[in-house]
Formats: structure tokens, C-alpha cells, sequence
């Protein structure tokens, strides 16, 4: 949709005077601007209020990891890389291997971030992937176990955002996940205390292993515009910083919920999260076929 | 919704103290903000705690006693807290941090420093006025108070143009006390000076930003006379005067 | 149909609930908050001079600290400030306060499970200990999904939150609860009436993990709703008895 075409701020018939462009209005009002759309059922960029940006999942994209990813919602880019390393279990839990999940927001993805230690952003994705990744036991992490008490696998699940433009959360998830099927690892072999990882001959699948992953969570993002709370699917940047509140739902392939997170706004009523419900169902299996279809 | 339970007597000396906390509304019969009130009044005044809300009802946002005349029918919530917004009209007691050519700047416990003329005092001109300096502690009633800006003070009565007690208080000791306390102090029947003040002679500033100032013939029973006002905050009748007579006691 | 927590008979049953309020003295505001052995201590600050750079011209800037039992703040307590900070932010009536800061501190103080509840709790207790001026008030609990019998158990435990399918943290304000249920001023097992329906209570914040179905969390969500009017109550109560302390020199 071409923005030139909704230039009236104000009625031009009772107030000739004071006109401007959209692209000025948009900057002056910017959430003024952003109503008159939404009354009109529509979004600057075209979509409608539930629509979700395009989507595509390249997997195997850095070939030095053991599985990797890169997702695409529209202008927010997202690769996951995953490496496994040997490491010493804990000694409360010692048939578990590691699984460490980290989101880099840097300054290369967008100005909204600074250089430095991870920001509060990053922190909290981090924090909302992992709690997914344990809780809904998408990973059984006995699997990781080389010997027990004595060497386990760890996962670094590292996820750089490239381009940020909204939505990281679920844009960050879908890669872990992509990337968490892509994982490859060579068979290790223990004897006399000694961890051998054969390398050399190409990887094939007489010497390595693959995950089993329980379930494939996939998240969708609301974000709730005004007072009235109305749902803006699949939020850019700018949608992102003029609304007051986000509903996130995590559901996986058997239509189970693995996370559901309301925040910020007002009091939204409980139809109103049923129908985040019912999108993010449809909204899934849609991700799921672009992910299956890779 | 937990609404203010309509039902109840107006009067508000003679009833339980009604307790409101943020979210509950006032009720529109009440105010008489609708038709068939039984009071009909075309205006409500309201004070601090009630604010209008998106939706036009009228809601407290602090947690406390809802009190009421019907002279103007006033509404406000009585609430206690620490931290001092500046109101126009209220004396209260600041601290000078900096002076610049035409201004000192107080500090009255509000978020940002409070701005005094230096021309503001009894009589000051060019040529002829005060000078004060960092540390000193000044009586002063706000002239301008608003949101976006800092606080303007004053040092004189803006009726007659006199000084009126405004002004340097000079050695003495200051106390920061809660809001709430401070009004009570402000009280003339207030119950813990007239308590002090049949055993010790001793003179008194108190501020609506919660610092009192408190100077008496010997330190000893100014700081005597200190703690027994912040003593006293959450104490009946009965226990103040058992804590005054123990404090004097001690002398 | 019992529980690991022996203290309690029924699955709907919160823990014994506590709170006071105005204990820090160099603070403009505070309220400790417990739910059985959690316990939440929260601070407030201001309205207060804050940094240029956070400066916001027609509100208050509100800055949220969590800070952990014990060690330094890892990526969970960021997670609990945010979720702090952005259920607070539309309930604050900021735009009364240009240019300030209210920052406020939630310490925990000890861990039994549910301290995000405790922490939403006691924050609302200070913010009004302060002054701070608010559009409601609001109310946390939290509730599970036992993994083996799938019964929904209110305010668990570590212990019991260890053997949890999913868990489900909750925040109603006062607007949409009809009645105050009032519960004694100590909470003293406040158990939840199941009779009466209630449709749909708008929801405040919401949090959820682990595995459940859509129709397990709309049933949390009603029993959480239930719990949480009897913290609404409690929480009257416990204001009243605090001005009752206040205003006895001017009522005798």
C-alpha cells in the first residue's frame, strides 16, 4: 500500500490552512498516524491487523556449527547457531548435558541498542527461550550425556540478531528451533577417561547423532495498540514502540500451550487471549510447513 | 468494583472514617454530579487523591480517608506519605543549595530544587537585600507550584507585603517527618506540643514538606523534644503523654 | 487429592498471607509482603530527580531493581524487572509527575515458590505506602498443574513446583473484581469459594510455562481470579488498620 495515498491528517475541507504530508505526520503524530490506519482495518506497511510478515527459514547456514539457522519475519533477521562442547555434568544431575541459550541484540541490528553488556532486551528473551526450552522439556537432556558423572554435551545456542525490526522473540525462537533440528554431532567414544570426538571424514549418519526433540514450539507475538487493546500481529519496531502491552503464545505441534505471556497494558479481557489462541494456532502450522518445506 | 458505600451517614465526625483505596469511585449520587442527587450541585471541587478518570467517574488514586464539606462540595482524600509535592500556598521549610544572580535554589524535599528570588523578601531591593548562603534554612510559602516546573517561593506575605515570621531561621535543629505528621503538628490543638510544651518553652517552624524546625534554650531538650514528635506519629492520646512524661523524666 | 504441603488440605487453598507497611525509614515508601515462607520486600522512591538521560517530559520515569536472595542479579531478575515494571506502568498515573523518576526495589527476602506474586504484591502495598498516585490496585497469585494428577494447586510451594507440568503466574486489579471478599487481617487460610462463576475476568498480566492445554489456563486463570479478590480484601484491610494507627490522635 503506498502511505502518500492517506495524507489527510485533518479533514481538508473545514481547514484548508494546515496540511502536510503524510511522511510529516507520521513523524509529528506518530500514533495518531497509526490510528487512522487501524480504524481502516489495515497497517502502514500494507497488512492487515492479523496478518503476519513473510516468513523464510534457511537452515545449515554457517557450516562450521553443528546446526544453525537463519530466520526472516519480514526486516527482522535472526541466525542461530548451535555448537556442542564437552563438559563436566553437575554433580546433582550427572547424566545432563548443558543447553545455553543466549540472544545478542548488538548495535549492527538496530541504533535502538547500545554497545556493552547485554541490555535488558536481550536478557529477557534469553531468559524467555531457555524457560521454553526447559519447561516444556523440548530436549531431553539425558540425551547429552557421554558418560555419566563424567562427560556431557554442551549446546551454545547462540542467537545473533542481524537486522532488527520488531518481534525478536518469535523470530528468535523459530531459529532455535530450526537450528536445534539441524544439529548434527559426532559420535564420541569414551575410554580410560579420555573423550575422543572422531573428526576428518565427512559427517554422515554412521558417525554422528541428531536430536530426538520432543516437540517443536513456535511462538506468536501480539501487540496491544491503544486503549482499546487492539491486536497487531507479528509487531514491527515502530508498532512495537508505540503500544502498551504484548501477548506472546508458545504452542507446539500437538496443540499444546508451552508459554503464554501477557504484559504491560491494561486489563485485557479473557476473549481477547482466546483469540490469540485460535491466530497463533493457524499462525504455527503455517511457520511449521515453511520450516518442514526447507 | 469496590465502590464507596453510598449508604452512609455525610457526616463525617460523627461516622467511621471512610477508607478508599486507588480504583474506587466516587459515586455520582453522591457528588450530585447526576440528576436526581439529593444534593444538586452543578460543581464538584476536587482535592488531592481524586482524580477524573478516561471514562468520567471520579476515582481516588491514593489509598486513604475520604473527607467531604458541602460548602462548594469538596471532595479529598486524607492521606499520609514521605515525599513532598509542591502545592501553591503552603509554607513550608527549605534549604538553600546554590544561589545564581537572580535566584537561590531550596531544597524542600520536592523531586527538583525550588527557585527563590532574592528580591523575594520583606522590603528587598536592588541595592538592599538579604543575602543567604549555602546550608542556611529558610521559612518560605510557595507562590507557584505546577507539574512542569520547578516550585517559585517567597519569603513575605503577598497581602501586606510584611516578612510575617518568612525568612532565615536561625540554630535550632530540623526534623524530617511524614506529611501526615506534619499536618497534625500544624494543628493548633495538636496534641504532642501541647504535651511538650507544659514541661519545656521551646519554639517551632513546621513545614507542609514534612521538615519541622524545633530551637529551644538548650540542646538537650531540643533533641529531647525532637524525638518525642517523631515518637509520637503512631501513639494514642494515652501513650503520648506516658512517652513525654518517661523523655522528661530522664532530664 | 493431598498435596506435599502438609500445612494446607485443599488444592485451592493460599498459604497463611502477611504484609506491613512503612518499615524502611530513609524510603518514601515500602511493604513486605509474604505468601507462607516467600517473602518479597519492595522500596519506593520518589517522585524523585532522575538521570537527564532518562528524563521523560511528560511522565514519570519508572526504573524497576530486582534484586535476588542471594548472589548478584542474573537474566531472571531483568525478566522479573521487566514484568515489574510494565504491569506497573499503565496502573501509574505518571503524566501527574513530569520529569521525576519512582524508582522501586523489590528484594526477596526468602524463596518458597510464587516470588514474582509476592514481588507484584508488595509492590503495589509501597507504591501506595508512597503516595504514588495510582488508577487501581492489583493482586497476584500464582497456581500449577500437578504433573501426575493434573490437579491445579493455588500458591505452590518450591517443593510442590517441582513436580509442576506447567505454572501460572497472574495479576488482576480491582476493577474487575465485584466483590472485596474479605479475608481476616492476616489472611489466615483464606480458602477460595468455587461455588459462584465468574465470566471472564480481564486479566492484568500473565505468565505461563511448560505444558498445558487452552482450557487449563482459562481454568487457572478463574481460580487465580478467585484467589486474587481475596487478596484485593486483604489488602483493604490491611490499609485500614494502618490509618486507623494514623488518624487515632485526631479522632480522640
Amino acid at each position: 500500500m503506498d502511505t502518500t495515498t492517506a495524507t489527510t491528517p485533518m479533514n481538508l475541507e473545514n481547514s484548508p490552512a494546515f496540511t502536510f504530508t503524510a511522511s510529516t505526520f507520521q513523524k509529528l503524530h506518530p500514533i495518531e498516524y497509526f490510528r487512522k490506519f487501524v480504524s481502516q482495518g489495515v497497517r502502514p506497511d500494507g497488512r492487515l491487523l492479523n496478518g503476519f510478515r513473510p516468513t523464510t527459514v534457511h537452515v545449515g547456514v554457517i557450516t562450521t556449527a553443528n546446526g544453525s539457522a537463519m530466520v526472516r519475519l519480514g526486516g527482522t533477521t535472526v541466525v542461530c547457531g548451535i555448537k556442542a562442547e564437552v563438559a563436566e555434568p553437575k554433580l546433582d544431575s550427572p547424566d545432563q548435558g548443558y543447553l545455553v541459550p543466549n540472544v545478542d541484540l548488538s548495535p549492527m541490528c538496530s541504533s535502538a541498542f547500545r554497545p556493552g553488556p547485554p541490555g535488558e532486551q536481550a536478557q529477557v528473551v534469553s531468559d524467555a527461550i531457555n524457560r521454553v526450552l526447559k519447561e516444556s522439556k523440548v530436549l531431553d537432556l539425558k540425551d547429552l550425556c557421554i558418560e555419566e558423572g563424567k562427560a556431557v554435551w554442551t549446546l551454545w545456542v547462540d542467537i545473533v540478531c542481524v537486522s532488527y525490526d520488531g518481534n525478536i522473540y518469535d523470530a528468535a525462537l523459530a531459529s532455535v528451533m530450526a537450528a536445534l533440528a539441524n544439529v548434527r554431532i559426532r559420535n564420541p567414544s569414551y575410554a580410560g577417561g579420555i573423550i575422543k570426538v572422531a573428526g576428518g571424514e565427512a559427517i554422515s549418519d554412521e558417525n554422528s547423532f541428531r536430536l530426538k526433540l520432543n516437540r517443536t514450539p513456535l511462538s506468536s507475538s501480539f501487540a496491544l495498540f491503544d486503549t482499546s487493546l487492539t491486536l497487531l500481529a507479528d509487531p514491527n519496531f515502530a508498532e512495537e514502540s508505540i503500544s502498551q502491552g504484548q501477548i506472546s503464545i508458545t504452542i507446539d505441534e500437538h496443540d499444546e500451550l508451552c508459554a503464554v505471556s501477557k504484559i504491560g497494558a491494561g486489563s485485557s479481557s479473557q476473549a481477547l487471549l482466546r483469540q490469540c489462541v485460535d491466530r497463533a494456532r493457524e499462525r504455527s502450522k503455517e511457520l511449521r510447513a515453511i520450516m518442514s518445506a526447507q | 468494583m469496590a465502590s464507596i458505600n453510598p449508604s452512609e451517614d455525610q457526616d463525617q465526625q460523627s461516622t467511621e472514617p471512610r477508607i478508599v483505596l486507588p480504583g474506587d469511585e466516587l459515586p455520582p449520587t453522591e457528588t450530585g454530579l447526576v440528576e436526581d442527587a439529593a444534593t444538586l450541585a452543578p460543581t464538584i471541587k476536587l482535592g488531592p487523591g481524586l482524580q477524573p478518570m478516561d471514562d468520567d467517574t471520579i476515582a481516588a488514586v491514593k489509598a486513604g480517608v475520604l473527607k467531604h464539606a458541602s460548602v462548594g462540595n469538596r471532595w479529598w482524600i486524607e492521606s499520609n506519605q514521605r515525599r513532598y509535592v509542591s502545592v501553591a500556598g503552603e509554607n513550608v521549610i527549605g534549604v538553600v543549595l546554590g544561589k545564581t544572580v537572580e535566584h537561590y535554589k531550596l531544597d524542600i524535599g520536592t523531586a527538583q530544587p525550588a527557585l527563590l528570588g532574592v528580591l523575594a523578601f520583606e522590603g528587598a531591593t536592588k541595592r538592599n537585600k538579604p543575602n543567604h548562603n549555602v546550608g542556611d534554612l529558610l521559612y518560605c510559602r510557595i507562590s507557584l507550584a505546577n507539574k512542569d516546573m520547578e516550585a517559585e517561593l517567597e519569603c513575605f506575605n503577598p497581602t501586606t507585603g510584611k516578612a510575617d515570621g518568612y525568612g532565615e531561621l536561625k540554630s535550632g535543629f530540623v526534623i524530617k517527618t511524614s506529611l501526615g505528621l506534619a499536618r497534625r503538628l500544624l494543628d493548633p490543638k495538636s496534641l504532642i506540643l501541647r504535651l511538650l510544651g507544659k514541661h519545656i518553652p521551646f519554639e517551632t517552624a513546621i513545614g507542609m514538606n514534612g521538615k519541622v524546625w524545633i530551637n529551644s534554650g538548650s540542646t538537650k531538650h531540643t533533641i529531647l523534644i525532637c524525638n518525642a514528635i517523631r515518637n509520637s506519629e503512631y501513639l494514642n492520646e494515652r501513650e503520648c503523654s506516658t512517652m513525654v512524661k518517661s523523655l522528661v523524666d530522664k532530664l | 487429592m493431598s498435596r506435599p504441603d502438609r500445612s494446607r488440605t485443599s488444592a485451592h487453598q493460599l498459604r497463611p498471607f502477611f504484609s506491613s507497611q512503612n518499615l524502611l525509614n530513609r524510603a518514601d515508601g515500602s511493604a513486605q509482603f509474604d505468601f507462607g515462607g516467600s517473602s518479597v520486600m519492595c522500596s519506593v522512591v520518589g517522585p524523585a530527580e532522575v538521570r537527564i538521560r532518562d528524563e521523560k517530559l511528560d511522565r514519570a520515569t519508572i526504573e524497576v531493581v530486582a534484586r535476588p536472595l542471594v548472589g548478584i542479579p542474573s537474566i531472571k531478575e531483568k525478566a522479573r524487572e521487566q514484568n515489574i515494571r510494565e504491569t506497573l506502568e499503565p496502573l501509574i498515573l505518571s503524566g501527574l509527575h513530569p520529569r521525576t523518576g519512582i524508582q522501586i526495589v523489590v528484594q526477596t527476602m526468602k524463596d518458597d515458590g510464587c516470588i514474582l506474586s509476592t514481588a507484584f504484591n508488595a509492590t503495589i502495598m509501597a507504591l501506595m505506602d508512597a503516595g504514588i498516585p495510582l488508577k487501581s490496585i492489583l493482586g497476584s497469585v500464582t497456581c500449577m498443574v500437578d504433573e501426575k494428577t493434573n490437579q491445579i494447586w493455588l500458591d505452590p510451594t518450591t517443593e510442590e513446583l517441582a513436580q509442576a507440568k506447567s505454572a501460572h503466574v497472574f495479576v488482576f486489579d480491582n476493577k474487575s473484581s465485584i466483590t472485596s471478599a474479605s479475608a481476616g487481617a492476616q489472611g489466615k487460610d483464606a480458602d477460595v469459594d468455587m461455588d459462584q462463576d465468574t465470566v471472564g475476568a480481564a486479566i492484568l498480566f500473565s505468565d505461563s510455562t511448560g505444558l498445558f492445554t487452552e482450557e487449563q489456563y482459562f481454568e487457572c486463570a478463574q481460580i487465580c481470579f478467585k484467589a486474587a479478590q481475596a487478596i484485593h480484601g486483604f489488602i483493604r484491610t490491611a490499609i485500614a488498620k494502618k490509618l486507623e494507627k494514623e488518624y487515632q490522635q485526631t479522632h480522640a
